[in-house]
């Protein structure tokens, strides 16, 4: 993956959206930047309201920014309309018209294009395959089930051959398995058809599952971008270690820093190696942070990172998870992985030490 | 407990039962009165006699039926059409087009709604007269195009036509007017249903202004002729219900042919 040369499909300039004007303005994306790669899987993740849908509409066309620009394969394409963009969308609530059937549907794209008549046939039919719905090609969209009308937007989708498919909650309307069968439905789509796919979810696990970069989004901005790794395990920021998953933060001094790494001192005073976010230099008291299953619970607190009494040990099957109220009145949680081996070793009230896997702390930019 | 549950039912049919009866008698009635005389209709005679078919050939004798229908027909559907195309035009952009001036001059088209058409009579009476539209049918149709509540019933039922599916039309490259007649149209059909029948209804029953307008004899339509008939010195009861019934079937059919639309569209067409 490394070693290839990206070829940069979007390429987000600096763009800021304002809603309204005067005192109702409101900013919706502020200062956007971000390169999406050809052929990549890549995800804006964020809260409701963040700003995923206003950035998707400005690349396929729907609104524009109010400042900075959109380049797709190196062309400014603030004046392509819509239509002339080799974007092409799947809406949230799948917007397939209503009073057409499955196969007029994915037809409709083409005949605008005045595409001939047999090309048009063959290239609906290619498509009613590639999505697995050959057999409802007559169909009334309306007599189709949710997941069946997300195929038909997709096929619909994907059948002008666009460059870039957005793809805007897709599967937030569907229920847990069939989520979970149209995640690797499509992801299947885009390894086999190549497109660059931007797809937008306020779901963490989804995201980290079908990715191969993500943007995590707050209050209209971009606050982090990297691999579902990079996202998780090294979280810049508070508000993204916060969202995705469960975290530890830990406040703590900064001792020396040094390519890269900083020493800081724990609440303890022991003294741990912590990762640094790109090109930043922290200074003083920070917060540190560790993902639960990256430390382990060990009885003799002597030379761990961390002291502190076992509050609570809860069994869920899969995993145990350790609460442990630190000396410096913090909390912290483990979760290790059961296995037949390892016994009830820990009870609740017991004294113990914690012990941070290499690398397992973070310090956060805020 | 029982009883008074009893009671409770009672009243409900009695309510239901005064209910059916008001609107249904008028029409009993209507049909009553056209199979008797005019001296037994004004007698208070309430069962079916034997001058239906005499009523029916004096009708027909003194009225050029088919003319008046034609002259009904031809202004209460081109009437229709138009009002409902215009209208919903116009209810469609005042929803999905933003400007700043959109709420001031839809606020001005809704206060239309409370001008009495009495107050509007003489004014438009002059236009038409000074445009030398008087006595023609296009004199009875400009006005009532521009439907103020119309725009408003098209402006609420856009609401819930999804701007995902104009997106989507935009993606596959149509134009604004193509989105119009090629998705919104087709997809909001039972609203169009029930505008249809709401607007269709008016213009045929349409009276105080066609009077004022149309004046000779060729130009009139059928609410004008039976009111004529039945203002006349010694009025034929029997006959004016011929016409009265005549009058009443087309509307009849046309709500009973769009009646499942009709009750969809009231409820909101897009599901
Ligand atoms: N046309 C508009 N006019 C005014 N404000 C808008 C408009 N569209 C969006 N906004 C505001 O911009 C912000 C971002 O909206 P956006 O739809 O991009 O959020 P989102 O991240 O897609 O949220 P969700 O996950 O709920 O879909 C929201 O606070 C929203 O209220
Ligand atoms: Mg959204």
């Amino acid at each position: 993956m490394t070693d290839r040369i990206h070829k940069s499909a979007i390429e987000v300039r600096d763009v800021s959206k304002v809603f309204g004007a005067g005192d109702s303005a409101f900013k919706a994306l502020d200062h956007v930047s971000v390169d999406i790669r050809e052929n990549e899987f890549f995800t804006l993740l964020g809260p409701s309201g963040c700003g995923k849908t206003t950035l998707l509409r400005m690349i396929a066309g729907f609104t524009y920014p109010t400042d900075g620009e959109i380049r797709l394969y190196g062309q400014n394409i603030a004046a392509l309309p819509p239509f002339k963009r080799p974007v092409n969308t799947v809406f949230q609530n799948y917007a397939l018209f209503p009073h057409m059937t499955v196969g007029e549907n994915i037809a409709f794209g083409l005949e605008m294009l005045d595409r001939p008549k047999a090309e048009i046939s063959a290239r609906v039919e290619e498509m009613l395959a590639l999505v697995k719905m050959g057999h409802l090609k007559d169909r009334k969209t309306a007599q189709i089930s949710g997941g069946q009308q997300q195929r038909v937007a997709l096929a619909r989708a994907l059948a002008p051959q666009p460059k870039v498919l957005l793809l805007d909650e897709p599967l937030s309307a569907l229920d847990y398995k069939l989520r979970k069968d149209m995640q690797i439905e499509l992801k299947r789509l885009q390894t086999e058809t190549g497109i660059t796919f931007i797809f937008v979810t306020h779901d963490q696990e989804e995201a980290l599952t079908m990715s191969d970069r993500i943007a995590v989004m707050s209050a209209g901005k971009i606050l982090q971008i990297g691999g579902p790794r990079d996202i998780y395990d090294r979280p810049a920021e508070r508000f993204v270690a916060e969202f995705i998953g469960e975290t530890n933060f830990l406040k703590a001094d900064v001792a020396t820093v040094a390519d890269g790494k900083a020493d800081v001192v724990l609440p303890g005073g022991t003294r741990v190696c912590a990762r640094l976010a790109e090109g930043f230099v922290p200074h003083g008291k920070v917060t540190v942070v560790t993902r639960p299953e990256h430390a382990a619970i060990v009885a003799n607190p002597d030379g761990a990172h961390l002291r502190g009494k076992l509050s609570s040990v809860v069994y869920v099957g899969t995993d145990t998870h350790f609460r442990v109220a630190l000396e410096s009145g913090e909390s912290f949680c483990v979760r290790r992985q059961n296995s037949l081996e390892q016994g009830a070793a820990f009870a609740e009230g017991d004294m113990v030490g914690v012990v941070l896997e290499t690398g397992a702390a973070q310090v956060l930019k805020d | 407990m029982n009883t008074s549950r009893h009671f409770g039912t009672a009243l409900q049919y009695a309510f239901l039962g005064l209910a059916a009866f008001l609107s249904i008698f008028p029409f009993f009635w209507m049909l009553v009165s056209a199979s008797n005389t005019s001296i037994d209709i004004i007698g208070g005679k309430t069962s079916f006699g034997a001058a239906f078919r005499t009523n029916v050939v004096n009708f027909f004798t003194q009225v050029d039926v088919p003319l008046v229908f034609w002259n009904s027909t031809k202004v209460a559907v081109l009437a229709t059409v138009l009002t409902i195309v215009v209208s919903s035009l116009a209810g469609y952009g005042f929803e999905m087009f933003k400007s700043k001036a959109r709420e001031r001059v839809y606020s001005l088209v809704l206060l239309t709604l409370m001008i009495p058409f009495g107050a509007l009579m003489i004014p438009l009476f002059l236009m038409m007269a000074k445009t030398g539209l008087i006595n023609t049918h296009i004199a009875i149709m400009l006005p009532t195009i521009a439907s103020a509540f119309i725009i408003f019933y098209f402006r609420q039922s856009t609401k819930a036509f999804p701007t995902e599916l104009r997106d989507a039309a935009k993606v596959d490259g149509l134009k604004e007017w193509q989105i119009f007649f090629y998705i919104y149209m087709p997809v909001m059909r039972s609203t169009y249903a029930a505008a249809f029948v709401i607007v269709f209804m008016t213009n045929w029953n349409n009276y105080l202004w066609p009077l004022i307008v149309l004046q000779s004899n060729e130009t009139k339509t059928i609410t004008l002729v039976v009111s004529s008939l039945a203002s006349a010195y010694y009025p034929d009861y029997g006959v004016v219900m011929i016409g009265t019934i005549l009058a009443t079937l087309p509307t009849l059919f046309v709500f009973f042919v769009m009646q499942r639309q009709f009750v969809q569209g009231m409820l909101g067409s897009v599901k």
